[in-house]
């Protein structure tokens, strides 16, 4: 044994008989015996219990009950790593119970950062530490969904449909690509958390800035969350926690959708307007100063008692295998004239259920923990639900003194049939596009529709019954094994081997349709799967010791490398004789089969290390360094990623410390880089040829049914690309104030990003081929973060506590290729213009297109301009600005119509207990964004599709006595100057605040629940979404998206308000 | 202790060495799923980059919307040619509508699709070109049909980049910086391409789809023609009109019946000088190699063809067919005897068809309301029409597959149709009509006359025109001997042109070519080509505007909308320290 460990064991000696009570003073005492337990009612072993002012102490076993003497006059103190300390007098007490709640504030929490674990009063980086018994509280499926405003700096944008996985930004946007954070779960990377079971997380930290995340290098660009799963502590234990609850759909015209007849006016209005000397006619509504409703759809335009709609004429086979056979077809449908309620066709209230059963527990050998989670949340929307069942074992084994091994494993199976929300092809589009008239059903029973132009949207019913037997399983294995070894006294060396394994399998069957306007006459059945696996396998060796009791060391090296590998198989079959969902698969159609299948494989290898220094607990320096390779470079596949940080505890200094409410300030400064290649295609490296038969194959032979092989460039390569940069500085500082009650943490960062990889479009005279990654790009973000908490007591029985968190981003493109400044996103149903444009100096995401400064009022209006000044000028339409001032209205005068990031956004949970009940509500909101509200190009246009119209265009738009009009004239058709191109009409504001989350529960006091041999009994009433408070006109002011082109809504999956209840067991 | 101490040491050392050790193979990992160009350096390889050429042909590429760079230029050539309404209703497709009307600016996204798509075209020759030119081992003969069959391509796409855009960059095999200026004229390139396709192709292929030797001439006749180098086209002419062959061995001729031209089971036939081959049920399970480009021009409503109702054709084409008691066209006010039509009529009501003199080819170029739409029954007006007073009353009826044939034809595997019939980008009216201008211009007005009448000749033999349903309740029966309509059509009287001088013997033959080809995609391009355009299309806008609200406010500006603008996006692809390299064609901002 060396000199150095044997100073080390006698020290220990020394200190365990420092705490032993032979030493301790025993005048005038009494035996006090108490329990101690946690929030859930859980015994607490291993807390601490000191008489204020001696050294005298104890600490509670494993059924968390102590005993000490102590007199009436003394104070008990009850400490415990991650719970608030409490205080009690002793009195004339003999028992003295605590329950200890979790604080996250609390400056001696162990906080799990890259690769360590460190005091969070230790910190120097940018770490926001995440509430999770509170944020869990959200009964959603995804712990992504839940970290919304729960943690200052993450900016998450998400949406109403079950296991839609939100988009999360720490600290702004990073990338034109992917921009999802790193998650490392149990020390595992991963990009993917969405079947991780809330109920198993026990920490959960985001790390922001360089100084935290860039130990992660490679990928630590996008900021990186850790994650912790719970082990067993103490006897053992059920847990068993269950909520059911409703989602209630919001009533109402909610697209203030005009009736039938007022549909029809609105026709007869637009057609005035464009030819006003022609008498209004229509196959449907007649011919007349006035339209009539007719009584049945199809055959169009039919009365009651024609023979024409007798029901021995119908004729319709839902099932017809042969596409001509529906040219026979003879639909018969009444006219539904009080108008269909489409929005409310497809939603309706839906159940969530959910049944978590944890059993845990620990001994001196080992610690345990085993959980199953069945969460079933059905959609408001037709055929859309998330089910989930999750098992979790997380074992760890003492070998011996200086051997731990142990895993932690999760499988998790889903079902999570999805739609494309906010595109118009949707079952919410076409919900909101489906005329009023036109029922749901026909005579006899099969779906009625837009068939005969009707408009041309489909049936949305239709739609998503039709997917009512589309199957999916998706399966994912994930977790690690590790084994740690005290190889000496400070030295511990850890070894980690775990990843991902998943595949899950699709099945879909398209049936003809024969109700729309534009229909499919084939049927088929698809079917795909997908597969893959990644692992990672890290090795450290940490070496931590204390010199002279002011030098605080902590060293760690290591090694990591990942290599992930998959691909995906699927293949689609035309013509089935039956749609027997047990009949159909691949080989039992008559038609052309196809298939494909795509594999990809990827690796990472790296090496790293890290410093943390503290001297005096006052000052504290750490770096980290890593050195990563990657597979997707070809070159020079290694790049350096170091960082440094450091902090002062101002409030140690002797110049501080005569102010008392200060309990603690520590002010920090980090500065490092990070590296991103997430975006870059494995093969970007190579200049490759390929071939496809949609696009290089020919009918050279002239044969009119075979098509030869033919190849083509199909990627372009980049032998020369490097690691992408994120160089980020960052200054904050943590404050604990008024004895504990406040704490606040605030950060300023600033992030460039540099040699930022991207596929910007080459000159087309370089052909077609995938364009490859180059370092060309640049962005930077700056912003501030907020989080504060404060607790008091209103009265012995009344407490309450605050946490609120604050969050600002401000993104800047600084490059996006070398030629052009911009690139253009997201068309829609405009004229090849726009509505996105990404340029140098302004955010990613921003509108853009042509700003509308009123109406024409009147021809001398128009001449004025001049007959140069703008295409399609009609009065009644819309004038644009002139923004370069040259006298003509051109593409150049197009201008940034709004931005879709807000200027801040914030959370506010607010608890409170009296006495047995607890109550908690928490508020999100964001500021100062815009949304692009493309539900209006269908709506409040007449000429954009025969769609179902809005009450704007019927009694909002311009007329000539209307001249203070929301919406431009109504015509048969569009024009430059109304809804052909994109502008200012469909920018709204999006900033709301909503209630994302209330609650109010009632614990049963221990003293009822013993005699039935329960710890704890809670139940809770819960209301998610409660109300929400924004002026944004559409259904949802929460429009998620892509990067890059984010908050258009083109109908979206509202987020539904939804009551709940639920209980907490344990025995 | 101390032993456990040094093996825990020492394993976690080895460990570490080790993994860095195979570190460098670690990282090595090869594509996936494609091939190096090492590969394909030989005669098959060279093989397979050319099929992939032709496979641009199509216009489907992975660019944009399909029908956004069509082949056949429907929207460019026949649309902005007033031979067509973009169709459909007025928020379908919004950025056709300002292209009807010469309105549109180089931020309109279907400029930029045509653009990219047909220099994908040019990338593909030049990859076969220069792939061929480092590829040893490869038998002479073969070298020269791959360089011509290649060149003859690239020709083809330069030829369609200059005449709709005029000014464009010029990208060839030995071009390593792509980012070229366009400031100059590209005729002498795009001529050399096909001098040398024409000098080195064989008269016939083992593909019926390649370029041959004669497809290599009348295009390089076509470049002439698009200069006004008569002399060089009527040389070209004279040679391949009585010698030319397609490339399966068949004489050059016009087929005895109009239609066939248009109809996938009797294409490749005599007529077809150069065509791009389509199919329909290839095993994709999609239409992209199945006229992509049509998708959207079927009739619409209660018709069997599912969507979309656009490429309505126009009133004033159809009075265009409009004759004289003689057989003859009426090129002058022609409007004032129009064809009657079914506006505002409703498919219940009864309607009878106009009754007039009128030229049969009418009736195989436009779908209307109480005649054989094929064997699909009558076109019944209304219901088949999206919108009757925006795109008028007509359905297109070129691109129309046949029901009796409907399952080796067509391809129902989109949500809108796909078929099998070939787009013409040369037939072999379309060099007699060309062969007719050069001899007006620089040669006989009898042989211009004689070009002329072979074509008339054609369309007025009985088995070119459309005849009655034999049953009208069985469409698929077949036909009687009764024409639809009241035919009445000749040729020119011998002497004809002679008589007329060469100005009006020039505009009978410019007549001719809109009624032969009209909906084939050429009208624009002709009528910039005679410098006709402003006059024509000014006048078109006026008439049209009285029949439907789509296109009114169009005017053809001269000067500007000869050429379509440079796409806004090359333009700033193009800039090199804030100066881009491509330039806005003149008077587009």
């Amino acid at each position: 044994m060396s000199a150095c460990a044997v100073r080390i064991s006698m020290l220990s000696v020394l200190l365990s008989l420092a705490v032993s009570p032979a030493f301790a003073s025993s005048l005038i005492q009494k035996q006090i015996v108490g329990k101690i337990t946690d929030e859930q009612g859980q015994p607490l072993p291993g807390v601490s219990i000191n008489i204020k002012g001696s050294t005298q102490g104890t600490s509670s076993n494993e059924t968390g009950t102590y005993s000490i003497n102590a007199s009436p006059s003394d104070i008990l103190v009850f400490k415990s790593l991650g719970y608030a300390t409490v205080e009690r007098s002793v009195g004339n007490e003999s028992e003295v119970n605590v329950q200890l709640k979790t604080d996250v504030q609390s400056l001696e929490q162990i906080v799990v950062t890259g690769y360590a674990t460190q005091r969070k009063k230790d910190l120097t980086g940018a770490v926001s530490v995440v509430d999770v018994s509170e944020m869990t509280q959200q009964p959603v499926g995804q712990v992504t969904s839940q970290l919304q405003g729960r943690a200052s700096g993450v900016t998450i944008l998400g949406g109403g449909q079950p296991g839609e996985a939100p988009q999360i930004r720490i600290r702004g946007i990073n990338t034109f690509g992917n921009n999802s954070p790193l998650f490392v779960v149990d020390g595992v990377p991963t990009t993917n958390i969405n079947d991780l079971n809330p109920n198993d997380i026990e920490t959960m930290q985001v790390l922001k800035d360089a100084g935290a995340a860039s130990i992660y290098g490679s990928r630590a660009a996008n900021g990186v969350i850790t994650i912790t799963t719970k082990s067993g502590k103490g006897k053992i234990k059920v847990n068993y926690d269950a909520f059911y609850g409703v989602q209630t759909v919001q009533q109402g015209n909610v697209w203030d959708i005009l009736t039938p007849q007022e549909m029809a006016d609105l026709q007869w209005m637009a057609k005035r307007n464009t030819d006003p000397d022609v008498t209004p006619s229509d196959d449907l509504y007649g011919s007349g100063e006035r339209p009539v409703l007719p009584d049945y759809i199809a055959p169009k335009g039919l009365m009651e008692g024609d023979p024409g709609v007798n029901p021995d004429l119908y004729n319709v086979n839902p099932f017809y295998t042969s596409p001509s056979d529906a040219d026979a077809f003879y639909r018969i449908s009444r006219a539904n004239k009080e108008g269909t309620d489409w929005f409310h066709e497809i939603f309706s209230n839906a159940p969530t259920t959910s049944h978590n059963v944890q059993v845990s527990g620990s001994s001196d050998a080992a610690q345990y923990l085993f959980s199953m989670n069945y969460l079933n949340q059905q959609g408001t929307l037709i055929n859309t639900y998330l089910k989930r069942y999750s098992l979790r074992s997380n074992t760890n084994f003492n070998v011996n003194e200086r051997i731990r091994v142990g895993e932690n494993i999760s499988f998790s199976v889903m079902e999570n049939p999805t739609v494309d929300a906010r595109t118009e092809g949707s079952a919410i589009g076409m919900a909101l596009r489906q005329q009023p008239i036109i029922p749901v059903r026909d005579i006899m029973g099969n779906y009625a529709g837009s068939f005969g132009g009707i408009g041309n949207a489909q049936n949305p019913v239709a739609i998503q019954e039709r997917r009512g037997n589309n199957k999916g399983l998706a399966r994912r294995l994930f977790g690690n094994v590790f084994a740690e070894v005290d190889v000496i006294d400070n030295l511990t060396f850890r070894t980690s081997f775990g990843g991902e394994l998943w595949s899950g399998n699709y099945r879909s069957f398209a049936y003809p349709t024969y109700e729309n306007a534009e229909n499919t006459g084939t049927n088929s059945y698809s079917e795909n799967s997908n597969h893959g696996y990644n692992w990672t396998w890290t090795n450290t060796l940490q070496y931590k010791q204390v010199f002279n009791e002011i030098h605080d060391l902590t060293l760690i090296a290591g090694t990591e490398g990942y290599r992930n590998t998959g691909g995906d198989v699927g293949g689609q079959t035309f013509g089935y004789f039956s749609f027997d969902p047990d009949f159909t698969n691949l080989g039992t159609g008559s038609g052309t089969q196809t298939n494909f299948s795509n594999r990809y494989v990827d690796a990472l290898f790296s090496y790293f290390g890290r410093v943390d220094y503290i001297f005096k607990d006052r000052y504290l320096f750490g770096a980290t360094l890593r050195r990563d390779g990657s597979s997707r470079f070809l070159k020079e596949q290694f790049g350096w990623f170091p960082a440094v940080s450091a902090g002062w505890r101002l409030s140690e200094e002797s110049f501080m410390s005569d102010l008392d409410w200060l309990n603690d300030l520590k002010v920090r400064v980090g500065y490092g880089v990070m590296g991103n290649q997430l975006n870059v295609d494995p093969a970007n490296a190579f200049t490759t040829y390929g071939s496809d038969r949609q696009q290089t194959f020919y009918d050279i032979g002239g044969t009119g049914n075979t098509i030869v092989e033919g190849f083509k460039r199909n990627r372009v390569g980049n032998p020369d690309a490097i690691w992408e940069k994120n160089i980020n500085s960052n200054i904050g500082f943590d404050a604990t104030m008024f004895g504990g009650k406040l704490n606040i943490t605030a950060d300023y960062y600033r992030k460039d990003i540099d040699d930022l990889l991207y596929n910007p479009a080459l000159s087309a005279t370089a052909g077609q081929a995938t364009v490859p990654f180059v370092n060309v790009a640049a962005m930077k973000n700056s912003g501030i973060d907020i989080a504060a908490s404060t607790f008091f007591d209103v009265t012995s029985d009344l407490k309450l506590d605050l946490t609120g968190t604050f969050t600002t981003y401000n993104n800047e493109i600084v490059s996006v290729s070398q030629s052009a400044d911009y690139f253009d996103q997201e068309g829609r149903r405009f004229n090849g213009s726009t509505i996105v444009r990404n340029q140098l100096g302004h955010s990613v995401g921003q509108f853009f297109g042509y700003q509308i400064e009123g109406f024409w009022d009147s021809q001398e209006e128009i001449d004025a301009a001049g007959s140069g000044y703008q295409n399609d000028v009609a009065v009644g339409r819309f004038r644009y600005a002139d923004t370069d001032g040259d006298g003509q209205v051109t593409p150049d005068d197009r201008v940034f119509l709004g931005n879709p990031n807000p200027d801040f956004s914030y959370g506010l949970n607010i608890g409170a207990t009296y006495k047995q009940f607890d109550f908690g509500i928490f508020l999100y909101g964001v500021v100062g964004n815009d949304l692009w509200n493309n539900v209006k190009w269908w709506h409040d246009f007449y000429s954009s599709f025969g769609g179902a119209k809005s009450k704007t265009a019927l009694y909002d738009s311009w007329r000539p006595d209307n001249l203070n009009a929301k919406a431009p004239i109504q015509e048969t058709a569009g024009s430059f100057s109304s809804a052909n191109v994109p502008n200012s009409y469909f920018v709204e504001k999006g900033s709301y605040l909503r209630a994302k989350n209330a609650q109010l529960g009632y614990t049963f006091s221990p003293s009822l629940l013993e005699g039935i041999k329960v710890d704890r009994l809670r139940i809770y009433v819960q209301a998610a979404n409660l109300f929400t408070i924004t002026n944004y006109s559409g259904l949802d002011p929460e429009v998620s998206g892509g990067t890059t082109n984010f908050g258009i809504d083109e109908g979206t999956y509202p987020s539904q308000r939804q009551f709940l209840f639920g209980v907490n067991l344990t025995f | 202790m101390k032993k456990i101490t040094y093996i825990g040491m020492l394993a976690g050392a080895l460990l570490v060495s080790s993994i860095t050790s195979c570190t460098k193979d670690f990282l090595q990992e090869p594509a996936q799923g494609a091939l190096g160009d090492e590969v394909l350096a030989n005669r098959a390889g060279v093989e397979k980059l050319l099929i992939g050429s032709y496979g641009v042909l199509d216009g489907v590429v992975g660019v944009g919307n399909p029908w956004e760079s069509s082949p056949d230029n429907w929207i460019y050539g026949s649309v902005a040619g007033g031979d067509a309404h973009k169709g459909s209703d007025g928020g379908d497709q919004p950025a056709i509508d300002p292209i009807a009307k010469f309105i549109a600016d180089g931020s309109n996204g279907f400029f930029n699709s045509r653009w990219r798509t047909l220099y994908d075209g040019v990338t593909t020759a030049n990859s076969v070109l220069a792939l061929l030119a480092r590829t040893e081992g490869i038998p002479e003969t073969d070298q020269k049909n791959l360089a011509g069959q290649a060149r003859f391509l690239r020709g083809h796409y330069y030829f369609e980049l200059k005449k709709l855009f005029n000014m464009v960059p010029w990208i060839d095999e030995n071009t390593t910086d792509f980012n070229q200026p366009n400031d100059q004229d590209i005729w002498p390139m795009i001529e050399a391409d096909f001098q040398f396709a024409y000098d080195n192709l064989p008269p016939a292929q083992s593909d019926v789809g390649r370029a041959n030797k004669w497809a290599a001439g009348a295009y390089l006749a076509k470049t002439y023609m698009y200069q006004q180098k008569f002399n060089e086209a009527k040389a070209i002419y004279d040679v391949v009109i009585p010698q030319g062959q397609t490339s399966n061995g068949l004489k050059y001729g016009l087929t005895e019946r109009f239609k066939d031209n248009f109809d996938a089971a009797t294409e490749n036939n005599k007529e077809s000088v150069f065509a791009v081959q389509m199919v329909s049920g290839d095993g994709t399970n999609t239409i992209a190699n199945a006229n992509n480009g049509w998708m959207l021009n079927y009739p619409y409503g209660n018709s069997p063809f599912r969507c979309c109702g656009f490429y309505q054709p126009t009133q004033e084409l159809v009075n265009s067919y409009r004759t004289t008691t003689a057989g003859l066209p009426v090129i002058d006010g022609y409007n004032q005897q129009p064809v009657k039509n079914d506006m505002g009529v409703s498919s219940a009501a009864d309607f009878v068809p106009d009754a007039g003199r009128l030229d049969p080819r009418l009736d195989w170029t436009v779908g209307r309301r109480g005649l054989p739409y094929h064997d699909w029954g009558y076109h019944p007006g209304a219901s088949w029409i999206r919108l009757q007073s925006y795109g008028g009353p007509y359905a297109p009826k070129k691109n129309i597959y046949w029901q009796s044939t409907q399952d080796q034809h067509s391809d129902q595997s989109s949500w809108a149709p796909g078929n099998a019939i070939n787009v013409l980008i040369i037939r072999f009216a379309d060099v007699l009509l060309m062969a007719a201008e050069a001899e007006a211009q620089v040669g006989s007005l009898a042989k211009a006359q004689e070009y002329v009448n072979l074509v008339r000749a054609r369309a007025a033999s009985e088995e070119s025109w459309l005849h009655d349903y034999e049953d009208p309740s069985d469409p698929l029966a077949g036909f009687s001997d009764d024409p639809a309509a009241n035919y009445v059509i000749s040729v020119y009287p011998a002497g004809h042109f002679s008589g007329l001088g060469k100005e009006a013997a020039l505009r009978a033959i410019y007549f001719e070519r809109k009624l032969e080809l009209a909906m084939e995609g050429h009208r624009f391009f002709d009528l910039v080509r005679w410098g006709i355009a402003e006059e024509t299309l000014n006048a078109y806008f006026q008439y049209e505007s009285t029949i439907t609200t789509d296109i009114r406010g169009g005017r053809f500006v001269s000067g500007k909308n000869e050429y379509y603008p440079i796409p806004n996006f090359q333009i700033d692809l193009s800039v090199i320290d804030g100066t881009p390299m491509l330039q806005q064609n003149p008077n587009y901002n």
